[in-house]
């Protein structure tokens, strides 16, 4: 879409104007990526867990089914954002009954994240010795009790910064999705700064969106920090 | 009690299968310490994953206590697993959890009540000497008493033998006897039977009871560790108690390899075999030291005036054996004397100390 003649350069939202606009968009970025994170984390964990475990020195080493989701999860990842929000558009329609909006960028924002988290946790859990299942083994714990005590609890500080990196990840595909309508920051930078060469919403959306990113990082760097032990 | 009967252990890997065990049989009483000893990569990991159940062997059997576990899978295999407690080389504690939680883990995972949970954590925690340590994490703890730690882990859940495959490598010396004195301790106390994976023969002789040899899969040498260091013609029994002798000075007629039986020997045989018979004798080489109740010794002497064959039944009254001496180790120790310094006085008498120190 080009700027359109009415949208003449300079008309720049006043300064004061700007929290009104941005606040309520701010909103609706985090409600995004909330929803993601929840779904991603839950999911994206899962398949974490279970690429960890079924690999052949796995808790329940399954080659085949390894193989299978393993190359799901590459095949996820290969897609540039823009190109999946693009290629599952009918999926995003037939969940949502929508193409534009929070709800429609949410699916593939999740879709986008579960992949990457999943590969992020196995990357977690591999930092972990090895010898940490023979511990659960030889304890007589259940396969439970052993993901949960040996697997998960003990790679939380790993799992903090997994988390993290994808957190970040999806506030900049919210932004992507901002283009198809989907409302948050990314959606005022679209409209007004790129549309309507608004600059004054463009540099707060800017700032925005460099504040966060930074707190986000330094939240989740002190959180894996303190969960780690001496 | 465990028997092991004709263990096979095979691995298939990308060249094809490997047998890494190929027929083990063994047998470990209740309340002895068995060491199992071999070169790297004789199978001896392998040996201890197949009793502790983390793999199942190929073919053949691991009784405990007269029932073959490793024919059990989920619910009864996690039951009946926790009649075996693991010792890891490096003590792998949970890095997040507190010494008394990596301790609780196993009684917790069984469902034990909290109280009763605290009461036996504090008791073991106290049996490895480490109740002040219980707040720590493992990080803070050094590689001994990590070790501890996991002993006290191990025992938590009251199993009747325990497994440890090379506990005490890379510790040093004193805390090495620590971990050895508190296996030591459970067994007498506990009556467990204990298993001992390791290639230190100083550790082997200090604590075991008995020692199984793996070679190439293969179980090579069985016995207690006195009747292997009284057999002159063992391996194990030659590496269990070393001997570093010299080579035969001039003037002597003979060189002869001579082992302390098991039994009562005259502490006095140099003398009197020097005396009784008449014949010059030197020492060349040797080593006596106590096992328990038991004597452990040999040694190499040279002799000069008498015939080899009356020497040898002389010795035998004595409750020696002797054999003519061990070209190998003649030759080992021939390379590592011109390795060091030419062969003197000096040296027989540092060899003559070291049987007064040791015995
Ligand atoms: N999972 C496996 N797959 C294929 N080969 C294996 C596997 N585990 C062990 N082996 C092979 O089995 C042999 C014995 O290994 P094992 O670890 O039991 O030796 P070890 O006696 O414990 O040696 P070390 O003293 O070095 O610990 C080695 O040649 C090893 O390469
Ligand atoms: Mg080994």
């Amino acid at each position: 879409m080009r700027p359109t003649e009415t949208a003449a350069v300079g008309l720049d939202t006043p300064w004061a104007d700007l929290p009104a606009l941005l606040l309520p968009a701010y909103g609706e970025t985090w409600a995004m990526v909330g929803m993601v994170m929840a779904l991603v984390i839950l999911v994206g964990g899962a398949t974490g867990v279970l690429l960890y475990n079924t690999d052949s020195r796995g808790l329940f080493p399954r080659p085949r089914l390894h193989g299978v989701v393993s190359w799901l999860v590459n095949m996820g990842r290969s897609l540039p954002f823009l190109v999946l929000m693009a290629a599952i558009i009918p999926l995003t329609k037939w969940v949502t009954g929508t193409t534009i909006g929070i709800a429609a960028a949410v699916v593939p924002m999740t879709l986008a994240g579960i992949p990457f988290f999943a590969r992020l946790v196995q990357n977690a859990l591999n930092d972990l010795p090895r010898e940490n299942m023979a511990v659960g083994l030889v304890t007589g714990s259940s396969t439970g009790q052993i993901i949960r005590q040996t697997q998960l609890r003990e790679a939380l500080p790993g799992l903090t910064s997994a988390i993290t990196l994808n957190t970040i990840s999806m506030i900049e595909y919210s932004a992507i999705a901002g283009t198809i309508g989907a409302g948050g920051i990314g959606y005022l930078a679209v409209t007004y700064g790129y549309q309507r060469f608004d600059t004054h919403v463009m540099a707060a959306t800017i700032v925005v969106l460099i504040i966060t990113v930074q707190l986000v990082q330094f939240a989740g760097d002190r959180i894996s920090r303190a969960l780690l032990r001496p | 009690m465990i028997e092991i009967r004709n263990l096979h252990k095979s691995y298939s890997t990308g060249q094809g299968t490997v047998e890494v065990l190929k027929g083990i049989d063994l047998t470990i009483e209740q309340g002895a310490i068995t060491a199992v000893v071999g070169p790297s990569g004789a199978g001896k990991t392998t040996l201890s994953h197949c009793i502790s159940l983390l793999e199942k062997p190929t073919s053949g059997q691991v009784l405990v206590d007269g029932r073959n576990l490793s024919a059990l899978s989920g619910q009864a295999l996690r039951s009946e697993r926790r009649a075996i407690g693991t010792i890891f080389q490096h003590s792998a504690l949970l890095r997040r959890m507190t010494v008394a939680e990596n301790v609780a883990l196993p009684l917790r995972n069984l469902g034990v009540v909290h109280r009763e949970m605290e009461d036996r954590v504090a008791e073991l925690l106290d049996r490895v000497g480490l109740l002040h340590k219980a707040n720590a994490y493992p990080g803070q703890l050094s590689g001994g008493q990590k070790q501890r730690v996991g002993i006290a882990r191990a025992l938590a859940l009251r199993p009747r033998i325990l497994l440890s495959d090379e506990s005490t490598s890379g510790l040093d010396p004193e805390s090495t006897q620590q971990i050895l004195d508190l296996l030591d301790d459970v067994r007498t106390e506990l009556g467990l039977s204990v298993i001992l994976i390791t290639h230190e023969m100083d550790v082997v002789r200090h604590v075991a009871d008995q020692v199984a040899v793996l070679a190439n899969g293969r179980v090579s040498e069985y016995g207690p560790i006195g009747a292997l260091v009284a057999d002159p013609q063992s391996g194990a029994g030659r590496q269990l108690l070393p001997v570093r002798a010299l080579p035969l000075p001039a003037g002597f007629d003979y060189a002869l390899s001579v082992s302390y039986r098991h039994g009562p020997v005259d502490p006095e045989w140099l003398t009197r075999l020097s005396t009784g018979l008449g014949v010059r004798v030197a020492l060349l080489g040797g080593s006596v030291e106590a096992h328990g109740e038991a004597v452990l010794g040999r040694a190499e002497i040279g002799v000069a005036g008498r015939p080899e064959a009356e020497v040898r039944s002389y010795l035998e009254q004595l409750g020696l054996v002797a054999d003519p001496r061990d070209p190998v180790s003649t030759a080992a120790a021939a390379s590592t004397r011109t390795a060091t310094a030419p062969p003197s006085e000096g040296a027989e008498r540092e060899a003559n100390e070291k049987i007064g120190v040791r015995a």
